[in-house]
């Protein structure tokens, strides 16, 4: 009889297995909610997962700094903007890929979850990134600067620079502000036209969340204030900003969330 | 606040006898007399040179040759206070200062030295000097008095408009509530107390190399660049990064610490700089494990394989190794008698150690520059983790990071109560972030801490006590430890470790660190 049911079920979670996906495929689902974040140790690197509406998803696995989608932090609730994917679960969550994360600034002592490691939930592929030493590369590689093109070559080129939810530059923003610099010195660049965003997101369960009013302006002046520092001195600089609500749809609101610049040559 | 002596006569007592224990036990060294450089004493260095330490003996090579001292302005006192920069970087002390020299040079001097000269030897200028409970932080934990402007100023000397307001609430030395050096002075200042650092293997404290670009790694600011070549640097010289470059500290350190009329030649400056971008210190031998540079030994051990190794590189991977040890001390054959046994046993010892500082995992939590830079909150990581670069532990980035040795709740704290006599040594300071910058993110809008470290200089909220990773050589010849002098020994620095992250490191796991440790 035990047995009996046990085959049930198993039938039904492989139905339930392939139906899901096909559903998701059909119609993209998008998920976007304000969590704590929960770590799930492993025999290599902990999980990172958040609970939604009775649900665990999987967010992203402990790397290295040069990670696309970086771990968020205890102690925080995280901003979660994802798709789920048809994919098998990783630590036990529902995989959302592709995902952003961001850490909201104020600290909230009752996010402070570590789950333990068990056989179960230990990840099926080997992580780029092993919890001690690496093998000598980083987990990931993004692109290295662009070469200074000649100077024939100069012409007006636009840069964006993303952020978290309420975030200001933070230490992944060199590997995008080191191109704009280089670019800007390579071809003594005339103007630099800076414009921040503020933006939001919208919620699955409906919601809009706002970033703080006056985030486009602070984001816009930091960049010139980071541009100027690093002995970019000799452009004019153009600064302003949008701090009017953005509007926001659920769907890739993390874009709204933004600096443009655009450095001009001569 | 006028400034009193709170340490009771029986705490007085208690330095005084520490001293004395000191000197006597400096006795068991048959050099003790020649290990402390003079300034002007005129003899020369040696290309190379050993001196006893707490746990064997450190040594000192000079690539360049040996040095004539005589006229040299690292070795000649060219301040108003008669100390030169060799008072302070002392060739026994791995070329740092060893507390055991500071109590040396007391007992030798009856507190003349000077070594302890008021405007940074004493706890404050304007105390009573050559009283003991005037230099106690000198003598107790070699701390030297740090005074920096408030607010903060660019290196342009513009202020910088700080996210946060700083109040004194315990001020045991007086000096930041003085209407002369304090907060509220004419020139308002910030004291702060710190162990200076080596001048020693800087190749690597001072390297172009990975980490280093025009932005810093930990927070996207623009990096500090050298006024010589307007490149950016490492940051990685002092203890709040204040100083980017060899010249630039050594033109502040004369004119502060050794009061001299005036600037540095830029003679003066060549030479000074020259000798230290030579001059390499490492541990040569260990009491228990014999000499560490026999030919053929592990590779990172002594100055020599220091020297000639690669600045500025990743050495938290298992191509490179932070500290490349090899594989020969890991199982040693059975020796021919006792002695050999427990020579090798003790090699063995090191080689466990460095395991565990490679390999050993734990959970590190609510550190800001670590937590913050992509690991997440908490990371499952080793010490290699951010004490990653090649040879020397540092962090190749611009490496300031806080994890608990001046902030509160993790700082060391004197206990108050009714039955302990012993009171506060340092100051302590209410760090509030100010309305519309976001709170710390692991210590939220206010912070107690004995000292702001890096923040003094940025003015920024997340840079609350972070100091400076500083490098791993010639550790047995400069206790104690960390930027505030709060662990006396390697075993305290290891048990702090052990209790801020909550490691649980095993009895042997930790006297193996600690041999590890000593034997760089």
């Amino acid at each position: 009889m035990m047995r009996q049911r046990s085959s049930s079920h198993a039938v039904l979670l492989v139905l339930a297995g392939l139906v899901a996906p096909l559903a998701a495929h059909a119609a993209e689902e998008r998920k976007s909610f304000v969590s704590c974040p929960i770590v799930r140790d492993t025999a290599t690197v902990p999980c990172w997962l958040a609970e939604y509406e009775g649900k665990t998803y999987f967010l992203t696995i402990q790397s290295d700094v040069s990670a696309p989608v970086t771990p968020p932090w205890l102690g925080h609730r995280v901003l979660v903007e994802g798709t789920v994917a048809n994919e098998p679960n990783i630590c036990g969550g529902i995989v959302l890929k592709p995902v952003h994360l961001s850490v909201l600034p104020e600290l909230d002592p009752s996010c402070n979850t570590i789950l333990p490691a068990e056989d179960r939930y230990n990840l099926t592929f080997e992580p780029p990134r092993p919890p001690g030493p690496s093998k000598g590369r980083l987990a990931f590689s993004y692109a290295p600067p662009p070469p200074p093109p000649p100077p024939a070559a100069a012409t007006t080129k636009e840069f964006t620079v993303p952020y978290d939810f309420d975030g200001m530059v933070g230490f992944s923003h060199p590997r995008y502000l080191t191109p704009v610099l280089s670019y800007a010195k390579a071809i003594d660049a005339q103007e630099i036209e800076i414009v921040g965003y503020r933006g939001g997101a919208r919620l699955s369960d409906g919601r809009t969340l706002l970033e703080d009013a006056g985030i486009g302006r602070r984001r816009a002046e930091q960049i010139a204030m980071l541009l100027k520092g690093a002995q970019l001195d000799g452009p004019t600089y153009k600064v302003s900003w949008h701090d009017e609500p953005p509007h926001v749809t659920g769907k890739d609101d993390y874009l709204t969330r933004r600096v443009v610049i655009t450095v001009r040559p001569r | 606040m006028k400034h009193q002596n709170k340490r009771s006569p029986l705490a007085a007592g208690i330095l005084i006898a520490c001293c004395a224990a000191a000197t006597a036990a400096s006795s068991d060294y048959s050099d003790s007399s020649q290990r402390w450089w003079a300034p002007g004493q005129g003899t020369p260095l040696p290309a190379y040179a050993t001196y006893d330490d707490d746990s064997g003996a450190v040594g000192v090579l000079n690539l360049a040759g040996e040095i004539a001292t005589r006229g040299h302005p690292f070795f000649e006192p060219i301040g108003a206070n008669g100390r030169a920069c060799v008072t302070c970087h002392q060739p026994a002390d791995g070329m740092g200062l060893s507390v055991r020299s500071i109590r040396e040079r007391w007992q030798a001097s009856g507190g003349k030295d000077p070594l302890f000269a008021p405007v940074d030897g004493m706890n404050c200028p304007n105390l009573p000097p050559e009283d003991p409970r005037s230099h106690s932080l000198l003598l107790e934990r070699g701390l030297f008095r740090i005074a920096l402007p408030w607010p903060p100023k660019r290196p342009d000397g513009t202020p910088i408009d700080p996210e946060f307001t700083i109040e004194v609430v315990r001020d045991p030395t007086g000096c930041n509530t003085d209407p002369q050096y304090g907060l509220n002075s004419p020139h308002p200042t910030i004291s702060v107390y710190r162990r200076p650092r080596p001048v020693a293997n800087t190749k690597y404290t001072t390297h172009q190399n990975f980490g280093v670009g025009p932005f810093i790694g930990k927070n996207g600011m623009p990096t500090a660049t050298d006024p010589a070549t307007g490149k950016p640097t490492s940051m990685n010289l002092m203890a709040d990064a204040r100083f980017p470059t060899l010249a630039v500290q050594a033109e502040d350190a004369a004119e502060k610490h050794l009061q001299i009329a005036g600037k540095l030649s830029p003679a003066q400056l060549a030479a000074i700089t020259d000798f230290e971008k030579q001059v390499y210190v490492a541990q040569v031998t260990s009491a228990s494990a014999g000499s560490l540079v026999e030919p053929g030994g592990p590779p990172a051990l002594g100055p020599r394989n220091l020297a000639a190794g690669e600045a500025g590189v990743l050495g938290n991977n298992t191509t490179r190794y932070v500290f490349p040890l090899g594989e020969q001390w890991k199982h040693l054959p059975r020796g021919a008698d006792d002695a050999e046994n427990a020579r090798n046993a003790a090699r063995e010892s090191i080689a466990r150690g460095h395991d565990v500082f490679m390999f050993r995992t734990f959970w590190i939590k609510d550190s800001m520059h670590l937590n913050t830079v992509g690991l997440g909150n908490p990371a499952k990581r080793t010490c290699a983790t951010c004490h990653g670069m090649h040879m020397t532990g540092m962090d190749t980035a611009n490496g300031w990071m806080d994890i608990g040795t001046t902030n509160l709740p993790w700082a060391k704290e004197v206990p108050l109560n009714p039955w302990n006599e012993e009171r506060p040594e340092l100051p302590l300071f209410r760090i509030t972030c100010k309305p519309g910058v976001k709170p710390h993110p692991f210590l939220g809008r206010v912070i107690y801490t004995q000292d702001p470290g890096r923040a003094l200089i940025s003015g920024q909220c997340n840079d609350v006590g972070t100091i400076v990773i500083q490098q791993f050589r010639g550790l047995a010849a400069r206790a104690p430890y960390f930027s505030n002098g709060s662990a006396a020994t390697l075993r305290e620095l290891v048990d702090y470790y052990d209790r801020r992250y909550n490691i649980g490191y095993s009895e042997q796991e930790k006297q193996d660190l600690v041999n590890f440790l000593g034997a760089l």
